[in-house]
């Protein structure tokens, strides 16, 4: 009965007839998806095609970078109506409140601001719902005198207002209440999402439907946690007890399995998931799992997949072999990680000349970037590398690196006033950085020749200081 | 056949509150939208029913308290005049005299009605389509008509006019159909008619307020007009929601009746003249000096407002007279005179005040500063401050007006535009409209109590003037008492401004509709103090500074009455004046 589709025609006020065709059910005809905001764009893709003629803003807007609210509609025009002058200078009001923290004043103009909501226009209309939900939701969170009924209450409204974006306002208000400290509620919540059907729209709504799931079992799996603790803190415990915790293990594992197949960022649900598999001893399962994630070309490059595989090696005492190899990857991927501290003395460990060039390469590459230009540890590296390319007669390896930085390293690490800030942080730096300095630029670059005058300082100080307390 | 079922059953749903019923098989009620069943079941009104039947036989119960509920036909000029009779009555109790109401506006109406041919005529814009009732229609319309606008309402007009259009629908004529909108609503809808048949839009409301104002002579201007509008203390926004039950706006009558912004000084304006010359009305009663529109009465009022002191109002008078604008020749509207367009008295006032200030002071971003010192210096020798200083003055103004337009900005981000009873664009959309509305009032009611702020906001009283000056809690000190001192010199026994120049841009006109607006290209080049008063004067107007300066411009093309100059861009280019 709801398959139909049905073309209505009305005419605006300003004469232009519009034509709008959608679905029978939804006889929301001012509802439709607020797929214009950010994320949704992959949504509207599979969304039904009738909406084409009527939907040609927005269309036009997804080709620019996905931001939550497209400036077109909200410039000053000579043509702007009283109505949406107000909405505009409403909209502006409650941003500055927001920026400010002023809570109570935003929420006095968002009651204003509701009234878009009734916007004649179905484009305006859907952005209006999203941004009221954006705004009401935050506002709600920091309110002093919000309390958790007015949140569910609002949401819940929200959620039958703008049907279309039902399980993404779910999915918000479970987030919200996790927040919250209200476990079970988000809980609750989810599981209504996820058995919630509405004619065409849950299928519009599929891709929101998969998240729901994973967050679902994502939950499942932080109860199997507390059930884990619990239960290995009275020992053996009831049988029952462990029953459950099997229960929610299943559950967690249909729904993150689901999800891991698609391709996405997924970090918390990887973990979750193989935290359970080594837990159960599926080792094989969980490398699986990871290696998948780490490696399949269908997944966005994550730097934290390589991360999650190099601990799960490293955990299981795999060969080094394995973990430098994946640790190379994720050098690859991100030359300043802080791990790559550890690959260097992997590298180093395994001793040929091979892998001491690839290690003073990886210690090169680290201190190219900026945030570890203090780090003591890293210079105490280089130091013992130099020291121990001296004694194995290996200095030319030096070279190779320094040949494409030696007209830029000096500058960035080898000044003077460098000098001054290494030792007002660390003498230890200070003391480290010079034997690099001396062995790459030589003993006479600024850098030495101002260590020395600081250390000469620092001598005369603690004479004069010596002197005193004699002299006492 | 639920239709008929669900009109009965108007709560909103529990769980979604949204009214969109359905019926299960068992006869229970279903929300549409989120499928909750709740426990109330369909009435059976007829006990002998048997069960498979019962929704089919409420079906037929149903049908008859529906048709009552669509109320009567009606016209849409009906609608108009009601809400023209509401904004009457809002500037009666105002203080307006009474005979605008049942004099002049109903005048003007009924000449309107006869002269679009929407009544009192005989051939009528829309005729009923059945035959029987093309000319008693029409008819009986009218009377129920002037017996709504003026006092006297007889109830047997009434009465006549209802058991016509009750008896027609009787019939099963339109009424059959759900809808009830007005009967002449698709005419409005078409662009091309409008303009030939000369049809009522919101905007031509205040278009007849104005000229029935005008014809008055009463003291509220138009911009005082728009300003009253704008805050709601005449019907405007929404003013469809207080039509009589019967009167069922639908569909394309919102497209009529509902409104979305105000309109602009202008736009009244060119209505007001176009609705004259529809009128064939005649040159309006003389504008005396006596008249609380006279210039020099307007003058005194926005010299007032803007806290310059009243020895300023000599200079004025004395530059109204130079221009030759006090005069009732000038100033009387006469629709049909040559020089077409309604006078804008306001923004006339306000442009002598200019002018006026631009003599004195010369505004050229110098002259008044210098006059400023001095009068500092002369205050100081008499150690107390009675010369009235330039820079003072314009501190004291800028800074309440900044407050002001503050003010004004939040008002408008807070006012309200929807209407409590929304129209719905057709039947399907229904229960959309009726649930998002729901769903609004929820939400402010939500919020309110969230914030313990007041649902109705306070409302002020109208009042004609937006600062206050000397008051406790007004914008600062009052500038009135003051004398011009050393702007003004004595020679020869007669009092000259102290400031020997006079600056004005090109004074030559421009050809109308060829270039429109010159005010923005050259806004930069324009001395900053200058731009400043004008910015002063078209707040405390309500528009914009390029209409004022035209005024300015037009002023002063008057003064200096001279064959055309070289339109060469003498912004600066000085004159003696004597």
């Amino acid at each position: 009965m709801y398959a139909t589709c049905v073309t209505l025609k009305f005419t605006r006020r300003c004469g232009e007839a519009a034509r709008i065709a959608m679905d029978d059910i939804s006889a929301e005809w001012m509802t439709s998806p607020v797929r214009d905001c950010g994320s949704d764009n992959d949504v509207s893709n599979d969304d039904d095609d009738e909406d084409d003629e009527e939907e040609e803003p927005i269309r036009k807007r997804s080709k620019w970078p996905d931001l939550p609210i497209p400036a077109p509609w909200y410039g000053e025009t000579s043509k702007e109506t009283g109505f949406h002058r107000s909405s505009r200078l409403c909209l502006n009001q409650i941003r500055e409140c927001l920026l400010e923290h002023r809570w109570q004043e935003a929420a006095e103009y968002l009651i204003s601001y509701f009234q878009t909501l009734e916007e004649i226009s179905t484009p305006r209309q859907l952005l209006a719902t999203e941004i009221i939900f954006r705004l009401g939701s935050e506002i709600l969170h920091q309110h002093p005198n919000s309390k958790l009924e007015d949140v569910n209450h609002f949401f819940d409204l929200m959620k039958n207002t703008g049907v279309r974006g039902y399980l993404k306002i779910s999915l918000e208000h479970s987030f919200h209440l996790l927040l919250t400290g209200n476990f079970d509620d988000a809980v609750r919540q989810l599981t209504t999402a996820e058995s919630w059907r509405y004619g065409k729209q849950s299928a519009v709504q599929a891709d929101k439907m998969k998240l729901i799931h994973a967050y679902r079992g994502f939950l499942s799996y932080l109860s199997w946690i507390s059930k884990k603790g619990s239960s290995s803190e009275d020992d053996d415990g009831d049988v029952s007890a462990i029953q459950e915790m099997h229960t929610y293990f299943r559950q967690a594992c249909i729904s993150l399995q689901e999800i891991l197949k698609l391709p996405g960022v997924w970090d918390p649900f990887v973990v979750g998931y193989v935290n359970m598999l080594e837990f159960y001893n599926d080792h094989e399962g969980a490398l699986n799992v990871l290696k998948e994630y780490a490696y399949d070309s269908r997944f966005p490059p994550n730097p934290n997949a390589h991360v999650y595989l190099y601990r799960f090696l490293k955990r299981q005492g795999s060969t080094e072999k394995k973990q430098i190899r994946v640790l190379k990857i994720l050098g690859a991927l991100v030359p300043s990680h802080e791990l790559m501290l550890e690959l260097f003395s992997l590298l180093l460990e395994s001793g040929t000349e091979q892998s001491l060039k690839e290690a003073l390469d990886v210690l090169f590459n680290l201190l190219d970037d900026c945030s570890w230009k203090h780090s003591v540890a890293a210079w105490t590296c280089f130091r013992n590398m130099i020291k121990l390319l001296r004694r194995k007669k290996l200095k030319h390896l030096l070279e190779e690196g320094w040949e494409t930085r030696k007209d830029w390293w000096p500058a960035f690490h080898f000044r003077t006033y460098h000098a001054r800030a290494d030792f007002q942080l660390s003498r230890q730096l200070l003391l480290m950085k010079v034997v690099v300095a001396s062995t790459l630029v030589g003993n006479k670059c600024m850098y030495c020749r101002r260590k020395n005058e600081l250390e000469n300082e620092r001598e005369a100080r603690r004479m004069i200081k010596t002197h005193k307390k004699r002299k006492r | 056949m639920d239709e008929e079922l669900i009109g009965f059953f108007r709560e909103p749903c529990s769980q979604c509150s949204v009214v969109n019923w359905g019926v299960t098989e068992e006869g229970g009620y279903y929300c549409k939208s989120c499928h909750n069943v709740i426990e109330r079941t369909v009435e059976v009104t007829d006990p002998s029913c048997v069960t498979g039947s019962r929704v089919s036989a409420i079906s037929h119960g149903a049908k008859k308290p529906a048709k009552q509920k669509h109320g009567k036909d009606w016209m849409v000029c009906e609608g108009f005049q009601f809400i023209l009779k509401q904004q009457a009555e809002a500037l009666l109790a105002m203080g307006v005299r009474p005979e605008l109401k049942d004099d002049i506006l109903c005048n003007f109406w009924r000449g309107y009605l006869h002269k679009s041919q929407q009544a009192y005529t005989t051939k009528p814009l829309y005729s009923v389509t059945s035959q029987q009732e093309s000319d008693s229609c029409p008819e009986s319309l009218a009377a129920s008509e002037l017996s709504c606008l003026s006092k006297a309402e007889t109830e047997s007009d009434m009465d006549g006019a209802r058991s016509t259009i009750s008896g027609w629908s009787s019939d099963g004529g339109r009424l059959s159909s759900v809808c009830t909108e007005a009967l002449d609503s698709s005419l409005y809808c078409s662009a091309r008619e409008r303009r030939m048949h000369h049809l009522m839009t919101m905007p031509m409301t205040l278009a007849f307020l104005h000229l029935s104002l005008l014809w008055l002579q009463e003291a509220i201007t138009l911009a005082d007009l728009l300003r009253f509008t704008a805050e709601g203390h005449i019907p405007y926004i929404n003013a469809y929601q207080n039509f009589p039950e019967d009167m069922k706006l639908f569909g394309r009558d919102a497209l009529i009746f509902r409104v979305e912004s105000l309109p602009s000084y202008k736009m009244v304006q060119e209505e007001a003249h176009n609705l004259a010359i529809f009128l064939d009305l005649p040159r309006f009663p003389p504008l005396t000096s006596a008249c609380l529109l006279h210039p020099s009465l307007l003058c005194l009022r926005y010299l007032m407002e803007l806290n310059l002191p009243d020895e300023l109002h000599v200079w004025v008078c004395w530059v109204m007279q130079q221009a030759g604008v006090g005069k009732d020749t000038f100033l009387t509207y006469d629709p049909w005179a040559e020089k077409s367009g309604l006078l804008n008295y306001d923004i006339l006032a306000s442009a002598l005040i200019v002018v006026t200030l631009k003599l004195l002071f010369k505004l050229d971003d110098q002259q008044e500063w210098c006059l400023s010192n001095s009068a500092d210096d002369e205050n100081k020798q008499n150690q107390d401050s009675s010369i009235f200083c330039f820079r003072k003055w314009y501190k004291t103004v800028q800074g309440a007006l900044v407050v002001a337009k503050e003010a004004e900005e939040q008002a408008m981000a807070r006012k309200s535009w929807k209407s409590q009873k929304p129209v719905y664009p057709s039947m399907r959309n229904k229960s959309v409209v009726i649930k998002r509305r729901r769903v609004v009032e929820q939400l402010q009611a939500q919020f309110q109590k969230l914030t313990g702020s007041d649902p109705q906001p306070r409302q002020d009283s109208p009042s004609s003037f937006r600062l206050r000056w000397g008051e406790e809690d007004g914008g600062g000190p009052s500038y009135q008492g003051r004398r011009l001192g050393s702007a003004v010199k004595k020679r020869k026994g007669s009092a000259r401004p102290s400031n020997p120049t006079y600056w004005h841009t090109a004074l030559s006109s421009c050809k109308p509709r060829h270039c429109t607006d010159h005010f923005l290209e050259m806004e930069d080049s324009l001395p900053r103090s200058y731009v400043s008063v004008l910015g002063m004067v078209s707040f405390l107007l309500g528009v914009q500074e390029t209409h004022v300066h035209a005024e300015v411009c037009l002023l002063e093309r008057l003064l200096f009455k001279r064959p055309c100059q070289p339109r060469t861009k003498t912004s600066h280019g000085s004159r003696r004046k004597k």
